[in-house]
């Protein structure tokens, strides 16, 4: 059973949106574009352009980010895009074929939620056990601090 | 050389830590096979024909003595004696338990190595000219902008799980001897008018099964603009390049099926957002990196030249081992060695552990305490005084190191084929020990000249096969070995793809075939300076294919 995580405040009891490993209704990129709804819940498949989204984020609830195969990592570049050009606030969730492994380089990509159904992957997170290495050679999406060193390094803010 | 400081510590013993949980995850059944092996692959443990191998990153092929002997002791303790040093300008170990795979990735961790990035679909071991720093005709060393590269795309969060595996390489010469021409990503050092160091940048070169020289995207990037532009290729290439055949899905093929000016617009609409972000080198940290790659302080040693005229005279093995392998340098007392891993009918590229441990030692000795692995698989002392010349050739000579053959028949390029990887549909380490002992005699070789082999035991081309000058490519048909030859491939600043002669043959025939290549070229050069490769680009395909399979008969 599919469950939704979030690093701040762990799994989940309540999620408005459904769970889309049981078909919740989440507008594709083709649906959306054609409506005027608000608050839309909105999936992206890996071969969307995120950046059409750039003059409709204010209609928009939640961001679902497809990841069909966890070998699969364009949805790690539309996290990025969302974030640093697009720069939507909003929730950015990762569903599919999310496993532990991803899930620190998704957090560092921008995405804030997780809908999880690997059983393994939710018993470790509910641990608090995310294999994430805090010393970044590279800037991320989720704030980490400036490390006192090269322009390229960061630390992880421990702190989320 | 580059030396950690504490974040890079920091950082290696993390990811040796996540290592070792995914190990154990993976054993207690927390992780399926199909997941662990992207995982254990981004960590360089493949699994092989008869063993797991583990390859472990030699940085854009630099080693300090203390490396190389931690590398010998791995090879004595975990393995079975010896290593195998690679195109990619690292080495593998054929044989280690998977349960000592954490231990050794510590081990390494001691002397600031890991196995980060050594395969998976990320990006790999930066690769450069092993000259760099030293050679004669640099332009800038590559090494700091290598470095600088590989800070950066070590566990890059966008770039983990791209299409396909990603190569890049640096040169600081104009003489290209980091084959930057047949990588995802070439870089070329250049200067501008105002004395500016900036990149030439190609990208989509590769060989595998479809091999393709890369195009230039650029003739003058700043190299304040490296990593921007850099992350710019990627992020097109992470979201467009082809993920439904992985044969199709390097970014050479995305060049090739979106058009170079198509995909060079979208590379430079991606780049105009990201040029002016923290990305960007800020000067001092630039110079900061700079400062590590320093050049030593040689002193000048001018009795070297009178002394190294008489140990020529005295000794002609000398003689020939100065003229192969040592190459001109910065300063004018010293040269560049390279130490042949390619003995007369050797497996290319091993190395004992004893021999590792004595090329430290001689490192320390003569060699300004620097060590490179090239792409060629021999090993480099890029600081050797012409004073010390004969000293370091005696001692390498009593321990099987002196092969005077470097750029000749001999040196020979060979994946592991058959023997290790279960990729392979054919032997290639039996194959290039033939030629050698067929060639092996020094006389013959020199008359020959400059003459690039190289094998590889499958269409994948680890043995860079489409740019041997000569190049063997092993395939099955009917359940039996068969080798195909190329002719008139180069890796240089002239890169060209080999072209197939005609049918391939069997084991017992291939050697055969290419002495009468050989042969061929030998009769039919101008004179005796012109390269094979120069004769094959003045002849053609046509005399070599009728020495072999005689005359065309018209149907």
């Amino acid at each position: 059973m599919a469950k939704i995580w979030t690093q701040k405040k762990g799994f989940l009891d309540d999620n408005a949106w459904g769970y889309l490993a049981d078909e919740a209704k989440f507008l594709t990129l083709e649906e959306f574009v054609s409506t005027n709804d608000n608050n839309v819940a909105l999936r992206i498949e890996p071969a969307d352009d995120v950046i059409l989204l750039a003059d409709h984020l204010d209609r928009i609830g939640i961001i679902a980010l497809n990841f069909p195969m966890f070998s699969d990592g364009r949805a790690f570049s539309h996290g990025a895009l969302l974030r640093d050009r697009l720069k939507f606030k909003g929730d950015v969730r990762a569903f599919g074929h999310v496993l532990l492994d991803q899930v620190p380089l998704m957090l560092r990509c921008g995405i804030s939620s997780f809908e999880v159904s690997d059983d393994a992957t939710i018993k470790h997170l509910n641990a608090g056990h995310i294999p994430a290495i805090s010393h970044h050679y590279q800037p991320s999406m989720n704030e980490p601090a400036k490390a006192n060193s090269y322009s390229w390094r960061y630390m992880a803010n421990i702190s989320q | 050389m580059y030396r950690y400081d504490e974040f890079d510590h920091a950082f290696v013993a993390e990811r040796v830590a996540q290592f070792k949980d995914q190990v154990e995850r993976r054993v207690s059944g927390d992780i399926s096979e199909d997941a662990f092996k992207p995982l254990r692959l981004m960590n360089g443990v493949y699994l092989q024909l008869h063993a797991y191998m583990l390859r472990v990153a030699v940085p854009y092929g630099t080693l300090s003595p203390v490396q190389m002997r931690k590398l010998a002791h791995i090879a004595r303790t975990y393995d079975r004696g010896y290593g195998h040093f690679t195109t990619r300008q690292n080495i593998q170990f054929n044989w280690p338990k998977l349960s000592d795979i954490p231990t050794i990735l510590e081990e390494l961790a001691s002397v600031e190595m890991h196995a980060i990035q050594t395969s998976g679909n990320c990006i790999r071991n930066v690769t450069t000219d092993q000259f760099a720093g030293a050679a004669a005709d640099e332009i800038a060393d590559p090494r700091p902008y290598a470095e600088i590269l590989r800070q950066w795309s070590s566990v890059h969060p966008e770039f983990s799980f791209l299409p396909r595996k990603f190569k890049i390489a640096v040169t600081g010469a104009p003489t290209d001897r980091a084959a930057i021409q047949v990588h995802d990503i070439g870089l070329q050092i250049v200067k501008n008018d105002d004395g500016d160091i900036g990149f030439k940048v190609y990208i989509g070169g590769g060989q595998g099964r479809t091999p393709m020289i890369a195009k230039k995207v650029r003739d003058f990037l700043p190299e304040a603009d490296l990593l921007s532009y850099t992350t710019a290729i990627m992020r097109v290439y992470n979201l467009n390049g082809r993920r439904d055949n992985k044969y199709k899905a390097r970014i050479k093929i995305l060049v090739h099926e979106t058009g170079l000016e198509e995909l060079k617009s979208q590379i430079e609409a991606e780049w105009q957002h990201l040029k002016d972000t923290e990305l960007k080198l800020p000067q001092n940290d630039i110079e900061a990196i700079l400062t590590y790659f320093a050049a030593p302080k040689l002193a000048d040693r001018a009795e070297g030249w009178g002394e190294l005229a008489q140990w020529k005279k005295a000794d002609q093995s000398f003689s020939n081992w100065v003229q192969q392998n040592v190459g001109p340098h910065q300063h004018p007392d010293y040269g560049t060695v390279t130490i042949s891993l390619k003995p007369i009918g050797g497996v290319p590229g091993d190395a004992t552990d004893a021999q590792m441990d004595l090329v430290a030692d001689l490192a320390e000795e003569f060699g300004n305490d620097e060590i490179r692995v090239t792409h060629e698989q021999n090993l480099v002392f890029p600081h050797v005084a012409f004073a010390d010349l004969e000293p370091l050739y005696r001692a390498l000579k009593s321990n099987g190191l002196a092969t005077g053959n470097v750029g000749l028949v001999t040196d020979i390029i060979a994946c592991p084929g058959l023997d290790y990887c279960a990729l392979a549909n054919a032997r290639s380490i039996p194959v290039a020990q033939e030629i050698s002992n067929r060639f092996g005699n020094a006389e013959r070789q020199k008359t020959i000249g400059e003459l690039k082999i190289k094998i590889s035991g499958c269409i994948n081309a680890c043995g860079h096969h489409h740019v041997g000058h000569i190049g063997i490519l092993g395939v099955e048909k009917k359940g039996a070995e068969l080798y195909q030859i190329t002719l008139g491939g180069s890796a240089d600043e002239n890169t060209s793809v080999g072209k197939i002669m005609g049918p391939g043959f069997e084991p017992h025939e291939i050697t055969d075939a290419i002495e009468k290549v050989v042969d061929t070229y030998l009769q039919l050069r101008k004179a005796d300076d012109e390269s094979f490769i120069e004769a094959y680009r003045r002849l053609g395909m046509e005399p070599f294919k009728t020495a072999l399979y005689g005359e065309k008969t018209t149907a």
